[in-house]
């Protein structure tokens, strides 16, 4: 057995199998898409905008110190967004019935580009939720961190908004289906290449002038079963008739036969 | 369409070389005429085996088809049916398989009133004869020896069609004693291994391998070429 990757063979192959791989990939992409839309649950997410910055009246004018202190701050900020101190506060709020743990998993803070601002984002199965959520949060976070920190340097910039038709972040119908093609693609070959392998029967000239010793003479096509006679012939007719010499007793009818054949 | 019988029937062999001359598989036939004249011995007379590595391959069939194209061409041809198990000859010939190879290698008979004629120009049949017990060793007897040196008096072709390679031992007797052998191979359906031992078992037999004939290999778009041609 050699097994050589001979390119001209393969795509052969994947011809010769193409609606299969086709179905396979058919398959996958309508299975992601009826998971898409109907088994996985969508989940929502809401945002809201924190700015972090030093609210003094003396001074108006910014001044970089100010800025790298504040910085500085906004990576403990993150931490303590995310902390139980404030999320059991925003449970008992809202009475919500899970943990600060699980809550924690749901939300994500970032800043953007060491920028004052701290981005504030609640996932949560309806958008309606996702909104109260980020914005109690953010409320919750703005009052406990004046008295944790002593500090008021905290205020919301941007709450997050209840759309009229919320798009859902997950999950991605397309993303999904396109995900489903390439992994249904790479299925569908798959399962050709074994087929391929596993069919150990002759069936190409190549396959012939591979063995050392044999060539191929020629090929005979098999003979359509439509094919009109190109001349009549008596002995067609007689195919059909019952000539055989297989029992004794087709032979002793078939002895009185000798001769008459033509 | 003949219904299944009790016993198990082969379907008559199809001589499409005589039925439809202009097909595209007889234009096959003719092409491998052409390859097994250049690569066989030029002998005065050729005694050409078609064997398969096992049963139902179309040794049968291509043997009674190429008599017919070797025929075409004016030559004196003979087949021989030598599968003494299973014989088959008379069956696509529609003919009664009364006497032949078995009775000669016996000693019954001669070889000129045993051939019949097969209703086609310069084709003359041997059948299998009356199936013996003991085959192999029937063709193992130095009569079969006198018997191609008269066919070779005879006859420009000799084509005999055998038993499968692995089966039985008579193709590698026959083998062993043709000038050239052509192996018939059923186009996927027939192992690869299996092939190849049919070829290692010729060469123990150390036969002339001429090469390999592709049964039923599906058309594809080059074989059109031969459509249209000689219309």
């Amino acid at each position: 057995m050699e097994s050589t990757f001979n390119l001209n063979k393969f795509l052969k192959a994947m011809h010769k199998r193409k609606a299969l791989i086709i179905f396979v990939t058919l398959a996958f992409v309508v299975f992601a898409a009826v998971a898409s839309y109907t088994i996985m649950k969508p989940v929502y997410k809401a945002t809201t905008q924190i700015l972090v910055n030093q609210n003094t009246v003396s001074s108006q004018d910014v001044n970089s110190l100010d800025i790298n202190t504040n910085l500085q701050l906004i990576g403990t900020y993150n931490v303590i967004i995310k902390s139980p101190a404030i999320l059991t506060t925003v449970i008992e709020e809202l009475k919500l019935d899970e943990t600060a743990q699980s809550l924690t998993e749901r939300i994500t803070v970032t800043n953007i580009e060491s920028s004052q601002v701290v981005t504030l984002s609640v996932e949560d199965s309806s958008m309606n939720q996702a909104v109260i959520l980020a914005n109690t949060i953010a409320k919750v976070f703005q009052e406990e961190i004046q008295q944790m920190m002593k500090v008021d340097n905290v205020s919301i910039l941007a709450t997050a908004e209840m759309t009229a038709s919320p798009k859902p972040i997950r999950p991605d119908p397309i993303f999904n289906m396109a995900i489903g093609a390439i992994v249904g693609l790479v299925f569908g070959v798959g399962i050709t290449l074994i087929l391929d392998q596993l069919n150990t029967t002759v069936r190409s000239e190549e396959d012939i002038e591979e063995m050392p010793g044999l060539q191929v003479l020629g090929i005979v096509s098999p003979v359509d079963s439509n094919l009109k006679m190109e001349k009549p012939l008596n002995l067609s007719d007689r195919l059909e008739k019952d000539n055989y010499a297989d029992s004794e007793q087709d032979k002793k009818i078939n002895a009185t036969k000798i001769g008459g054949s033509y | 369409m003949r219904t299944a019988n009790k016993t198990k029937r082969l379907m008559p062999r199809k001589l499409v070389v005589r039925t439809n001359p202009h097909s595209i598989a007889a234009e096959q036939y003719r092409t491998i005429r052409t390859n097994i004249n250049f690569s066989i011995p030029d002998l005065t007379s050729k005694i050409i085996l078609f064997t398969s590595a096992s049963k139902e391959e179309g040794k049968s069939t291509t043997a009674a088809n190429m008599a017919i194209v070797f025929a075409e061409t004016g030559k004196r041809v003979l087949l021989i049916d030598a599968d003494m198990r299973r014989p088959t000859l008379f069956r696509t010939f529609q003919l009664v398989n009364n006497t032949g190879l078995s009775n000669l290698l016996l000693g019954k008979g001669n070889l000129k009133h045993s051939v019949k004629a097969s209703g086609i120009p310069n084709l003359d049949l041997l059948m299998s004869g009356q199936i013996p017990p003991n085959p192999a060793e029937l063709l193992e007897s130095d009569i079969l020896d006198e018997l191609m040196g008269e066919m070779r008096e005879l006859y420009d072709y000799v084509l005999v069609d055998s038993p499968p390679i692995l089966s039985v031992t008579d193709a590698k007797i026959l083998a062993n004693r043709c000038d050239g052998t052509v192996l018939v191979v059923n186009t996927g359906k027939s192992e690869k291994v299996s092939v190849e031992k049919a070829r290692d078992s010729l060469a123990t037999a150390k036969a002339f391998i001429l090469g390999v004939v592709l049964n039923n290999y599906p058309l594809t778009s080059e074989n059109y070429y031969y459509h249209n041609y000689n219309d």
